[in-house]
């Protein structure tokens, strides 16, 4: 009956897994967005320590960031554009893990600065694989998203029906 | 659509049915539309304000007010000893590290007695990122007590004292403004109840913030860092480990065939130089 491709009911189970995809995904970039609002000199000063971005862009990156994560987070707790937002998230945190890794490289001792802190710390207390894994298994949650967007309790899935 | 209608009712419905799907195929594409559209707009409205909001939140990075007789082009920095003499040292600590303290504890009365003798001045950037690191506020509120301090002229008397009797790291007992106004009892003179007011109301919050965002933007990386003359000399310089021998050595070899300053009471720069206060300060001297 149904034209095909109308909807590609992927199976409750799908659904769910999507569903806690998206609030775990949720609750990392809430979590990492307020812990950056409170001091927007240490937000800059965690882009600074990258030494990536030029001075002009650190305060705008450093405090725009924030605000940004919770957008996200805000996105995916009510499932809006779920696709689209876990494509925003999984380019984010490429982007993030690429500034460590460069970091790593280029030898420079720094917190990763994801969940507020950040700056130089003494080379001894660098955590840089456990940053890119940690980083790596939020990527695994966007990348569920992108693939399967369909979850319960969205407004996408109200919108849709 | 526009061929000939040639087979009657089989093809109508058969027509219909296809108008039907494709309306709704462009009503789904629609609704992805506005729906990523709207999600779009919601990401940069939280990005434009963010930006917004957090820079009228940051503290400027030239304050307003500055504890009296701090110089350079922001008033940022605490001079002591003597304004005319030979050798500059420069030390940027925060309150709340622990390498700073055993620094200051090992080579506080060497470098008393350079300022003393004439040999240096000292300028002190007093940044406050431990906070950061390690939970509380501590630096903040050490570093304005030290500011208020420089304001009463008894920074250097109250800096030993503060580092003499500072607490583990992760123990934020300069958090506690009764704690700093108490170890201030220490210092003939400087507890009166404006240094009180000035430790408890956070008088030199913008400037310590000041302080701090020059640091980061310093590129130097950790406390202490200290230099002579800008070179810097801690932990090494020219492969020899800074000891209060070292320095008195060092200061000496820059020093030859300089005339000695003439240093100021407690230590203090007698006032600032009429350098000290440019046109991006409004008032070097405010409180």
């Amino acid at each position: 009956m149904f034209p095909e491709g109308v909807v590609r009911t992927a199976g409750p189970a799908t659904e769910w897994i999507g569903t806690a995809a998206r609030l775990a995904l949720a609750v990392v970039w809430a979590w990492a967005g307020l812990a950056k609002i409170a001091d927007p000199a240490e937000a800059a000063q965690a882009v600074r320590a990258y030494e990536i971005l030029p001075e002009s862009l650190v305060k705008p990156v450093g405090h725009g960031l924030p605000f940004l994560e919770l957008a996200l987070a805000l996105l995916l707790v009510t499932g809006l554009g779920v696709r689209l937002v876990a494509g925003v998230s999984a380019v984010l945190l490429l982007a993030f893990v690429g500034g460590i890794a460069s970091a790593w490289a280029r030898g420079i001792s720094i917190d990763c600065g994801c969940f507020g802190g950040g700056g130089a710390v003494d080379a001894s207390q660098t955590e840089y694989l456990q940053e890119i894994l940690r980083d790596t298994g939020f990527l695994l949650l966007a990348g569920w998203l992108l693939w399967r967007p369909r979850t319960k309790f969205s407004v996408d899935g109200l919108l849709a029906s | 659509m526009s061929e000939k209608n040639r087979e009657g009712k089989r093809t109508a419905r058969e027509r219909m049915l296809a108008e039907r799907a494709d309306e709704e195929a462009r009503g789904r594409r629609n609704k992805k539309l506005i729906v990523g559209g709207v999600a779009l707009a919601v990401i940069a409205a939280a990005v434009v304000t963010g930006v917004v909001v957090q820079d009228q939140r940051s503290t400027p990075e030239t304050p307003s007010a500055a504890p009296a007789g701090t110089i350079g082009d922001k008033n940022l920095i605490v001079p002591v000893g003597s304004d005319n003499a030979p050798s500059v040292l420069t030390v940027y600590e925060d309150p709340r590290c622990p390498a700073c303290g055993i620094f200051e504890r090992e080579f506080s009365p060497t470098i008393s007695q350079l300022e003393d003798a004439g040999k240096i001045s000292t300028n002190y950037h007093i940044v406050s990122f431990i906070d950061r690191a390690v939970p509380g506020k501590g630096s903040k509120y050490a570093a304005n007590a030290l500011g208020c301090a420089q304001d009463a002229g008894r920074f250097r008397d109250y800096h030993d004292v503060l580092y003499r009797n500072q607490p583990d790291e992760t123990n934020d007992a300069f958090g506690n403004k009764a704690v700093l106004i108490n170890l201030a009892r220490q210092v003939d003179g400087l507890v009166t109840p404006a240094f009180e007011d000035c430790v408890n109301d956070l008088k030199f919050a913008d400037w310590v913030s000041a302080v701090q965002q020059d640091f980061d933007k310093s590129g130097f990386k950790s406390t202490p860092t200290v230099l002579l003359n800008g070179q810097p000399i801690y932990p090494k310089y020219n492969n020899e480990e800074i000891t209060p021998a070292n320095l008195v050595k060092w200061v000496d070899a820059a020093n030859q065939g300089k005339p000695l300053g003439t240093p100021g009471s407690h230590g203090q720069s007698p006032a600032p130089t009429s350098t000290a206060s440019e046109s991006n300060n409004p008032s070097p001297s405010a409180g």
